[in-house]
């Protein structure tokens, strides 16, 4: 049994993904950094919608017209790392520029990550399961993991599924301060190419609605596996056992869609995962899409929803080519800083 | 398990402050804040530097919060036998819940968001989940590895989450727990939300004047019943349950629906009646709003709720550890057969009159119930039961 069956999907990222996703037209980074297309956002009340910070915003933007598909849904699960990063900011502002006087409370209230589960539920009135996964690279997954736990035991039950990270001033200072994003001139175009250390920063809001049905499902997710460790030949046996574990027999994996970022540092991961795979295997990279972020792995489980139904990949994607025309199964690789790794086994339904 | 507090620094200390009805809140002295003085926190009287040395835990970036987390998890480890091949057994999971993680360090992280040539040692330090990979890298560990934010309630789904992940199958061993340090941030965020007491917090009383921080940690050892072996028992983590009171975003509903329902599910996910309860461990901060809504939902669910009280005037509302630091409370509770007292309720709230326990008493318990309800609505009520 998968972990769930994917029945819908919203994004909305620096790329054209909503409310229609049309990849043929590549959108570039302004300043260095892939920030999101906001849509009109009619589903919010304006005055609801004036308090929400950017974070909060594109994850409602997203999730709402998902839970008006259905009366109810069960439960809404979100994986973020960095919401609540920008409130968080303005509140320490407050707190230096007032000398800790009369400060207002509403930053202090919408700088916890929760923000934007608790106002999906608000907006919603839903009344069930919410949680926020905040394990930074391993945010998404470990609320996808969540959702596979509640469907293994309620699979009639419906959940929200879904990861967000903004680029606030804070976290992109503090990410460039560590050198997590490249110092020299740079375009998407050259991105993978350039052999120097550091990415791209980017930005989206992903949203899932999964349950245990198969009928009419765009897409499985039949097994996630995550892994803390800095050693790419960790990550080559976990590789190795996690496809003998989960792939069935006479199968094989007929497309990766791999996390690299352009980072030199962190290369040899995906090499690795590369090598452990069939030689002539396709192979597609989307950080140029939607940058580097700590749930970006929620991208490429959109992607590979989005490839699954459309069964063509626009050429700017494409790492390397192969014969094949139909996939079946489709294996994400990311990595966060090389520290955080996850696979992910997607299957269509055919 | 393991736990650091205002009223102790392992469980041993806890249990006997608690028995004494002592408590840990006071001035500020650890660090500068307008506020040092007028508003009392329950605060650990260890400097940071003090429990980096006693952990001989000193690795650059370093935080106060990962420092308590720390001390918890090791006196977890060390009361659970646990080997080091145990703790990087693939079937180990951590999971951690908190909400200031290393966002302690308030000033430090104000000057580092906005420096443009190099930042200090902190600069990988301030999100939540650094508290949980420091433990995962200090300890190697290769199970799942969690953190959780739900703001006041996040150790208490770090709980459930490490139970589902054993019930799952995903885990044998779960290591499950929460921490948060005071920091000037929470510090001015509850105080302008006006909710601040100047004086020790009085939880369910008439004229409570709101809730004082606190600072903690505390893990517990959960583990799949075949590979207990005859290790010593404390108890079974039976019910739990998560739901959202789809209200305000830091206040909770008039009727206490996600209270209700929080508590109702966690009754419900044990199979036991409201009547089995022997004991709730409330989470009365002490505020308006928590205090009444949370009496209204005990007397919807209960109609004569069982003996309870929160343990928030004895250490201070630990936030995103309280979960964490009450479930142990509560399974001493248990283990111990006895309950503690609330502090401080002179006059029980006039609308639901329902008076916290004010004495230490030995009583016959098979059932507890822990409380936690945070900010966004976020509530989880969890269920443990005598083995």
């Amino acid at each position: 049994m998968p972990l769930f069956y994917i029945h819908h999907t919203n994004c909305i990222s620096p790329q054209q993904t909503f409310p229609d996703a049309d990849l043929s037209v590549l959108h570039q980074p302004v300043n260095y950094k892939l920030q999101v297309i906001e849509p009109k956002y009619d589903g919010i009340p304006p005055g609801i919608l004036r308090r929400m910070s950017k974070a909060v915003r594109i994850g409602a933007g997203a999730a709402l017209p998902l839970l008006n598909k259905l009366p109810a849904t069960d439960g809404i699960i979100i994986g973020t790392a960095n919401a609540g990063m920008e409130d968080c900011f303005h509140f320490l502002k407050q707190i230096v520029d007032y000398e800790e006087g009369q400060l207002t409370p509403g930053n202090f209230v919408q700088s916890t990550p929760n923000a934007i589960a608790a106002q999906l539920s608000m907006i919603s009135h839903n009344n069930g399961y919410n949680i926020t996964h905040v394990h930074l690279g391993l945010a998404f997954e470990n609320a996808a993991i969540d959702a596979g736990m509640m469907i293994k035991e309620q699979p009639e039950h419906n959940y929200l599924l879904g990861a967000v990270d903004d680029i606030a001033t804070y976290n992109y200072t503090l990410n460039s301060l560590a050198g997590w994003f490249k110092k020299e001139a740079f375009t998407t175009d050259n991105l993978y190419e350039l052999n120097t250390p550091g990415s791209l920063a980017g930005e989206a809001a992903t949203m899932f609605l999964v349950n245990g049905n198969p009928f009419n499902a765009i897409a499985q997710l039949r097994a996630l596996h995550t892994i803390h460790s800095t050693d790419e030949i960790i990550i080559g046996e976990q590789l190795k056992t996690f496809l003998e574990k989960h792939l069935p027999e006479g199968e094989k994996i007929d497309l990766l869609i791999s996390g690299e970022n352009g980072d030199s540092r962190l290369l040899k991961y995906y090499t690795t995962c590369e090598n452990g795979l069939l030689e002539n295997v396709m192979i597609v990279r989307f950080k140029h899409l939607c940058g580097e972020y700590p749930t970006a792995a929620a991208m490429a489980l959109w992607l590979s929803c989005y490839i699954l139904q459309e069964n063509q990949i626009p050429q700017h994607l494409i790492k390397q080519q192969s014969a094949d025309k139909a996939f079946k199964n489709i294996l994400i690789y990311n990595n966060y800083k090389g520290a955080q790794h996850s696979f992910m086994l997607v299957s269509g339904m055919g | 398990m393991g736990v650091i507090s205002a009223i102790g620094n392992t469980v041993a200390e806890n249990r006997l402050a608690l028995s004494e009805a002592r408590c840990g809140i006071s001035a500020l002295t650890l660090f500068a804040t307008k506020y040092a003085d007028s508003r009392p926190c329950g605060e650990i009287k260890l400097s940071t530097d003090d429990l980096s040395l006693q952990l001989n835990a000193n690795e650059p970036g370093i935080t106060r919060t990962s420092l308590l987390a720390l001390h918890a998890f090791e006196e977890a480890i060390r009361d659970g036998q646990l080997s080091p091949a145990q703790l990087t057994d693939a079937d180990t999971a951590l999971i951690g819940g908190t909400t200031v993680g290393g966002m302690c360090l308030t000033d430090e992280l104000y000057q580092d968001a906005q420096q443009i040539e190099s930042g200090s040692e902190y600069i990988n330090s301030y999100d939540c989940s650094s508290v949980t990979m420091y433990l995962q890298q200090r300890y190697k560990m290769n199970g799942i590895i969690n953190t959780i934010n739900t703001a006041c309630s996040s150790a208490a789904n770090a709980i459930m989450y490490g139970a589902r992940l054993i019930k799952a199958g995903l885990a044998k061993r779960a290591i499950v727990g929460g921490v948060d340090s005071l920091a000037k941030f929470t510090i001015n965020g509850f105080n302008a939300l006006h909710i601040l007491s100047p004086e020790i917090c009085t939880p369910f009383d008439e004229g409570r004047k709101g809730l004082n921080l606190g600072e903690g940690a505390a893990f517990i050892i959960l583990e799949k019943e075949e590979v207990v072996g005859n290790k010593k028992l404390y108890a079974e983590i039976t019910g739990y349950y998560n739901s959202n009171d789809a209200y305000h975003p830091s206040s909770l509903s008039d009727a206490g629906d996600g209270p209700f329902l929080a508590m109702n599910g966690a009754l419900q996910t044990a199979r036991l009646s409201p009547g089995s309860i022997g004991f709730i461990n409330a989470h009365g901060t002490g505020t308006e709003n928590n205090d009444l809504v949370e009496s209204r939902a005990m007397l919807k669910l209960f109609n004569q709720p069982p003996p309870f009280a929160s343990t928030k005037s004895n250490v201070g509302h630990t936030l995103g550890a309280a979960g964490a630091i009450e479930a142990v409370y509560s399974i001493l509770n248990l283990h111990h057969q006895e309950i503690y007292p609330g502090l401080n309720c002179k006059t029980p709230i006039s609308e639901t009159n329902l008076k916290p326990v004010d004495r230490y008493k030995k009583i016959s318990l098979q059932h507890v119930m822990s409380n936690s309800f945070g900010f966004g609505g976020n509530c989880t009520s969890l269920i443990f039961s005598k083995c």
